[in-house]
């Protein structure tokens, strides 16, 4: 509605949509791999465990011809200019989370994310950030943790008051 | 933001008092079924009892126990404040769904109640007792839907025992596997299936409003104030008992199991624990510590065997 | 007569003073748990219920109404202010709701969303006190066919979401799909696609999904293009509902009233399918079609409406016939069973004393949240103000709070990561987000119940269509889709573009 096909400039082979193409096939293809290992009894339903998954896989191969006929047309909707750098930040962040949350706890964990965050929109800088995370992580830690009994993992930081 | 937490401050100062949770009990089953009406239960017992100040039960439903079983092991190694309910059909569970995770990971604490399999039929269907349900599987066994629990379940094995009981071949069994008790119960209100398999207590309210028909129950003796013959009483050899347990975390202290086994036979021996299991029709079997690991490893044994018999296991 | 008479001295013990202030409390604390993405009213009850354990009979009932009630207007909050649904029934408000937040209109969004749930819940409660006999009838004779006839019908509609393309609606749609085949398969107990994996055995999981794709795919596409597109107006004009809105919400909330509340009373209906219905109801009643998609207040007093309406729905089996039909109805249960309840066919008989307390209990509750939520929504729409960059950092903080309390595990963080990148792709190649997430919902459901059906029919297809209901809802469902083609046919493309028919 917004955007229009700009088939004028993008006439041309979109090697990205091309490569969700080829995404798509590969998806397909391990289902049905995944799946034919799996083996099925299929009683009474006729329709077994394995029906659904080649369905499904059968789908993804169409969608895939599909999406590489438009790409080759390039009727794919025209991209803004995306910076790589922001989402590096963003996806660091959540990643330390996510390996430091069982060590160093909810707030430091969570902490680092808020930074990097913040980092990836441009703010910072990081020594004062990841701070001023960290409090506002042990305050919500706080009140989840200890006021609602959520069960959040602990760390050297939670335990030095609780 | 910081009145948004102001607010939840303020809010969760009111509530602080309440909490000062002791016992963490996971019950590896949707809301509403078999364990998870255990782990409640245990809930209420340890609260009321003061065994417990507080006591937490979550679900972590799916595959017989089996996906809370994993989930249990990898998360609540070496704590103590965590509890695991389960029961028999995680024993056949494990070995339909080549579990990477087994019993023998946890640590037992001990066998609670023991609740017998019974097969219902809505009350307007035309099979009258077990006798007629056995026909009718003779003529054709797949005009014969059996409603319950999940796949290789003791629903499913008790089908398959029946089944072999009475000459059928268990393969050929029609079973509908339903996510919960209340689902498979809503199927059997609405006449979707031709009968019902599962505990007592899932059917108990139900039979005694007169919507369902008992038609039998899978003890060795009939059960008192149960008005129901016993499989083998209508003819089929088949007795079953569908265990329920509490285990506790691997990776505890011989120290941590004491007291935690102190904890659940207190439990046990409550005025609290005693009147539930009469409000719900629950056979005490209790059975603690050593004596219920042994017995452990002789029903997987046992169950084994017979989930090869009736083709659930190749 | 006596059931005025006992709702009359039911509502007489709720309206106590101390009884409002436990209303007002369990609201309160239910708002705040509920906020949080990925814990929905179930969890946020079950977190919520030891409190109400320390009150008499009267006060813990209305407290734990509160709290049902406050926890699913929490994740209502969150899916029109921040584009993180707290629960799968409050994925289609983000769709209209957050594009009016975006638009400076988040004040009468969150005031539709919550009087839309208050009429709702209203009606719904007194339909519940007067027609539950009936409607549980028509509930229990939904059988596998007519279920799976209602998910293919559910599935026709949603293209109502699909946008601009079909190709990309199809995609995404499809990506749902193939997630909810991850797991073990509730007929045979064989593990689908799990690749060895003991954590995909459990299946994915809704919330961990709608929170990763809505927003931690947003937070990474709007970091990505330094905030281009999306700057966020956080108040033009009244913060209030105009004349205008009041004239546009109202038939959507009695429509999303009377398709939420008998779904939510079936068995295996889920509260989803009702806001899915809803959504595209609205869509294609409409007058004015260019605003879907763009923050169009119809798309959310509906499905809201249907959402609370649903709610109350589920009280229907359950107190009739003591059939739990969702994880929240059966955490209730547990609230009944601390007063030696046993829910089941004879609870209305045995306990009219407690039945119609908690009925009740749960309007006045209804009320509670009202008076707590409008004058606070000046105050929620402030959140939009905060600059960008904390605004999101906020965000990403609560999104994963409410995973990791849900489900403290690394695997499932890092499923949320992945996912998150999966939104940012699909942001990136304008492929539509809310169809993977009814995919994931509604998959799972059709097989099993498609499966089901041929089962017990021993592997005839025509049980499919066996009886009225199931032909209704399939001739429904091919309406669906040949009325748009038709109004194609006839030339009228302009409503056809919206109907989110394909371009080519």
């Amino acid at each position: 509605m917004s955007e229009t096909p700009a088939k004028q400039t993008t006439r041309r082979p979109d090697w990205a949509a091309l490569a969700i193409a080829v995404i798509l096939a590969v998806v397909a293809a391990v289902v049905v791999w995944s799946t034919a290992r799996q083996g099925g009894a299929a009683s009474y339903a006729r329709i077994g465990p394995t029906t659904f998954p080649y369905v499904i896989a059968g789908a993804f191969f169409i969608l895939a011809i599909w999406t590489a006929f438009e790409a080759w047309r390039g009727d794919f909707p025209e991209r803004e200019r995306q910076e790589i750098s922001p989402i590096l930040w963003i996806v660091g962040g959540l990643a330390a989370q996510m390996l430091l949350l069982k060590t160093a706890g909810f707030s430091i964990a969570t902490g680092l994310l808020f930074a990097a965050t913040a980092r990836a929109f441009g703010r910072g800088p990081l020594w004062k950030t990841i701070p001023l995370g960290t409090v506002l992580a042990y305050i919500v830690w706080v009140i989840f943790a200890r006021g609602l009994s959520l069960s959040l993992p602990t760390g050297p930081l939670e335990h030095l008051l609780f | 933001m910081k009145k948004f937490l102001l607010a939840t401050i303020v809010a969760s100062v009111m509530a602080i008092p309440a909490f000062a949770a002791d016992y963490k009990i996971m019950a590896p089953a949707a809301p509403g079924g078999g364990w998870d009406q255990t782990a409640r239960s245990m809930q209420t017992a340890l609260q009321d009892e003061k065994i417990s100040g507080s006591v937490q039960v979550t679900n972590v439903p799916g595959a017989a126990g089996t996906i809370g079983l994993a989930q249990f092991v990898n998360q609540a190694n070496g704590d103590p404040s965590q509890l695991l309910v389960g029961g028999y059909v995680m024993v056949g569970g494990i070995l339909t769904n080549n579990s990477p995770v087994t019993l023998e990971q946890v640590t037992p604490i001990a066998r609670l109640t023991g609740e017998y399999e019974v097969v219902v039929v809505p009350a307007a269907s035309d099979i009258k007792d077990m006798a007629g349900l056995i026909a009718k599987l003779k003529a054709d066994p797949g005009s014969v839907s059996w409603g319950g629990g999940s796949a290789g379940g003791t629903d499913h094995i008790t089908a398959g025992l029946i089944a072999k009981a009475v000459g059928v071949d268990p393969t050929k069994v029609n079973y509908i596997a339903y996510s919960g008790g209340g689902e498979a119960l809503a199927a059997l209100l609405g006449n979707q299936v031709t009968a019902g398999i599962s505990g007592y207590g899932e059917f108990s309210e139900q039979v005694k409003a007169g919507t369902l028909r008992l038609l039998a129950i899978s003890s060795e003796q009939p059960v008192a104030g149960i008005d129901a013959p016993t499989f083998k009483q209508a003819g089929v050899d088949v007795a079953i008992q569908n265990w329920r347990m509490v285990a506790a975390a691997p990776g505890i202290s011989a120290e941590q199991k004491a007291a935690i086994l102190a904890d659940i036979e207190k439990m046990a021996k409550s005025a609290a624990w005693q009147k539930i299991l009469t409000d719900k029709g629950w056979e005490n079997t209790y059975l603690a510590g050593d004596e219920f690991t042994a017995q452990l490893k002789k029903d997987t044994e046992l169950t084994a065997g017979i989930l090869k018999d009736i083709g659930l296991v190749k | 007569m006596t059931t005025f008479e006992l709702l009359a001295h039911g509502l007489v013990v709720a309206l106590q003073p101390m009884n409002l202030l436990y209303a007002l409390i369990g609201v309160t604390l239910g708002t705040a748990v509920g906020v949080l993405p990925g814990i929905g009213p179930a969890l946020t009850v079950a977190l919520l219920l030891p409190v109400t354990y320390k009150l008499d009979p009267a006060g813990s009932l209305i407290m734990f109404a509160g709290i049902y009630y406050g926890g699913m207007y929490g994740g209502s909050t969150t899916s029109i202010l921040l584009n993180t649904p707290g629960e799968s029934s409050s994925i289609v408000t983000a769709l209209e709701g957050n594009k009016m937040a975006r638009a400076g209109r988040g004040g009468p969004a969150l005031a539709t969303a919550a009087i839309g749930s208050f009429v709702a819940g209203l009606l719904a409660t007194i339909g519940l006190a007067f027609v539950a006999p009936t409607v549980v009838k028509l509930a229990l004779s939904f059988g596998p066919a007519e279920y799976f006839a209602l998910m293919v019908l559910a599935f026709m509609t949603v293209s109502a979401a699909f946008g601009e393309s079909t190709l990309r609606g199809l995609t995404s749609l499809f990506i749902g799909l193939l997630l909810g085949l991850i797991g073990i398969d509730l007929q045979t107990g064989q593990a689908r696609l799990a690749f060895g994996i003991p954590d995909l055995l459990d299946g994915v999981e809704v919330t961990t999904l709608a929170v990763a794709l809505f927003a931690i795919g947003e937070a990474l596409s709007v970091a990505a293009t330094k905030g281009g597109d999306s700057t966020i107006q956080a108040i033009k004009g009244s913060v209030w509902m105009t004349r205008e809105d009041w004239r546009r919400s109202w038939k959507p909330w009695l429509r999303g009233t009377a398709i939420g509340f008998p779904i939510g009373a079936m068995p295996a209906g889920g509260a989803e399918i009702g806001t899915f219905l809803s959504y595209s109801v609205e869509k294609q009643l409409t007058t004015k079609p260019e605003e879907f998609g763009n923050g169009a207040i119809e798309g959310v007093a509906g499905p809201e409406a249907a959402n609370n309406a649903s709610a109350a729905g589920t009280l229907v089996p359950l107190l009739t016939l003591g059939l739990p039909t969702t994880a929240t109805a059966a955490i209730m249960l547990a609230g009944f069973q601390q007063f030696g309840l046993q829910p089941g066919p004879l609870l209305f008989t045995s306990n009219p004393q407690l039945v119609w307390g908690l009925i009740a209990s749960l309007l006045v509750a209804n009320l509670m949240l009202l008076v707590l939520n409008l004058p606070l929504i000046g105050l929620w729409v402030k959140l939009l103000t905060i600059p960008t960059p904390w605004l999101y950092a906020g965000i990403l903080m609560f999104a994963t709070l409410g995973t990791i309390g849900a489900n403290p595990s690394t695997f499932e963080l890092g499923l949320l990561l992945a996912f998150g990148l999966l939104g940012y792709g699909l942001r990136r190649f304008h492929y539509p987000i809310a169809p993977v997430v009814v995919g994931l919902i509604l998959g799972p459901l059709a097989e099993q119940q498609l499966r089901r059906a041929v089962a017990i029919s021993q592997g005839d297809p025509s049980a499919l269509f066996h009886s009225w209901i199931a032909v209704v809802l399939w001739l429904l469902a091919a309406a669906a889709v040949l009325v748009p083609l038709y109004l194609r046919w006839r030339g009228k493309d302009k409503i056809l573009s919206q109907l989110g028919g394909d371009e080519d």
